[in-house]
């Protein structure tokens, strides 16, 4: 019954903000983004509701399917730029799974689609989140640093140590989020997990000490991710001849 | 005759944005340049007109679309890159110093190729008042990056040295100091130097062969 009426509001509070939102001219957005989620979220529950039934290897099915589209979001993040989609979904993929595995090999979870599945989403979404952030700052800073890595190059600097200034102004836009997340967990917001934990009636130390850890997890993987993201994507962005690429503006 | 830099049928366009689409430009057509062992070459055109393209074709900064250049008689293709500009040295427009102090950026090549050099007295030659080299390099002058940026660019120890409008960007005295210097290291060093200029009366100072760069080629510059 809670769930019924849970849709209900949502369908109500689609309508009445679309409704208000009109006066700014963003009513047709809202109304389509909420109707949107609500199918998408709907969807969701059905195939986690089936791959609960199903062999664990379907869920790691699912996790690679995300993996990959999460890859392919970070890759048009960086301006669809050239051989950056491999390492995109491979660095997503890697990271999550490296930060997944112990959650399971030291039985914080059982190893059940019930706690595989939202697990390792929740790292994919949050590698990605941080990897499109970094991919997109390290372009930036690449394209507005020309001349300080053709300065570098025209020593004789191989690409990797010309733009190794922007890779760590890329990886560094992109953990602040993270960083000032962690700094006012608890502070400022009662994060997702634990939310969640203490809706369904969990003891509050349980869903503290099982909300850290992800966190932990979470902005160990988007290290993870944009690092290999930025390191591997470097090549993307000169030529075979050590040249940096003139289409990037 | 000891020819050490040929350019021969040297093609290039450009991509520019003409309201906001990307239109190519040819910018140099089948030019021919050669160049002798320690001879210093001033290329004079207008603003626009290739020049530093040209430069950058040299050290492979950009790629030729045609033709070949020969260093040493050796297609510079077939060089590995970072050793190509290691060899073929090059001074921008606008000096650009790496975060660090001046002993850093001076330190730069040799950390790159493991040799071992006497800063001190590169910086002497570079005319670099000892007291600087520990200082941070982004807080110097223009004139005084520009002359880090030269010295930096000598530390690799070049056969050929590209200058870019290399005073362009300076005032008055400095430009006339980093003039004077880069004529000094080029005879003291035997330096092939390729410098290019806006300036015709900077051209004339040089002195050295004078070419102006028109249509995409070079013609001897006739006063």
């Amino acid at each position: 019954m809670p769930e019924i009426l849970a849709l209900a509001l949502t369908v109500l509070l689609v309508v009445l903000t679309a409704a208000y939102a009109r006066r700014f001219g963003i009513g047709k957005e809202i109304s389509l983004a909420g109707t949107r989620a609500l199918i998408q979220v709907l969807i969701l529950a059905s195939i986690i509701l089936l791959l609960f039934k199903l062999p664990i290897y379907w869920s790691a099915l699912v996790l690679i399917a995300m993996a990959a589209i999460a890859g392919h979001t970070t890759y048009s993040r960086s301006g669809k730029l050239e051989g950056s989609l491999p390492p995109a979904i491979f660095s997503i993929a890697s990271a999550s799974a490296l930060l997944l595995v112990p959650f399971f090999l030291l039985g914080i979870f059982p190893f059940e689609p019930r706690y595989v599945v939202p697990t390792g989403s929740i790292l994919i979404g949050n590698a990605m989140n941080v990897s499109s952030l970094a991919i997109d700052r390290y372009r930036g800073e690449i394209k507005n640093r020309r001349a300080e890595v053709e300065a570098y190059l025209a020593l004789g600097a191989n690409p990797e140590l010309a733009v190794s200034a922007c890779l760590k102004q890329g990886i560094l836009s992109s953990l602040i989020p993270s960083i000032d997340n962690m700094k006012n967990l608890g502070l400022v917001w009662i994060p997702g997990v634990m939310t969640g934990m203490l809706l369904s009636g969990a003891d509050p130390i349980e869903a503290a000490s099982i909300q850290i850890v992800i966190f932990a997890a979470i902005v160990a993987a988007g290290f993870i991710a944009s690092s290999l993201l930025l390191h591997y994507s470097t090549d993307s962005f000169f030529t075979k001849a050590a040249q940096l690429r003139e289409d990037l503006d | 005759m000891n020819v050490h830099l040929e350019l021969k049928n040297v093609s290039k366009a450009i991509l520019r944005k003409v309201n906001n689409t990307r239109v190519k430009i040819q910018i140099l057509s089948n030019l021919d340049l050669q160049v002798q062992k320690g001879e210093l070459v001033t290329v004079m055109g207008a603003s626009g007109s290739g020049k530093t393209t040209l430069l950058r074709l040299i050290n492979r900064l950009s790629e030729i679309d045609s033709g070949i250049i020969l260093l040493n008689g050796k297609d510079i293709r077939d060089y590995d890159p970072m050793e190509l500009r290691r060899k073929v040295g090059m001074v921008f427009q606008v000096p650009v110093v790496f975060k660090g102090s001046v002993r850093d950026n001076l330190a730069f090549g040799m950390r790159l190729w493991g040799d071992d050099m006497d800063l001190e007295a590169l910086a002497l030659e570079a005319a670099i008042p000892g007291n600087l080299l520990d200082a941070d390099a982004g807080q110097l002058s223009v004139g005084e990056k520009q002359r880090v940026c030269i010295a930096r660019a000598l530390a690799n120890r070049p056969e050929v040295l590209l200058l870019d409008e290399p005073t362009s960007s300076l005032d008055a005295v400095s430009a006339e100091k980093v003039e004077t210097l880069l004529l000094r290291l080029g005879r003291e060093r035997n330096l092939t130097m390729l410098w290019v200029t806006h300036e015709r009366e900077q051209a004339l100072r040089i002195s050295g062969r004078i070419l102006t760069l028109k249509d995409g080629r070079l013609e001897e510059y006739h006063a």
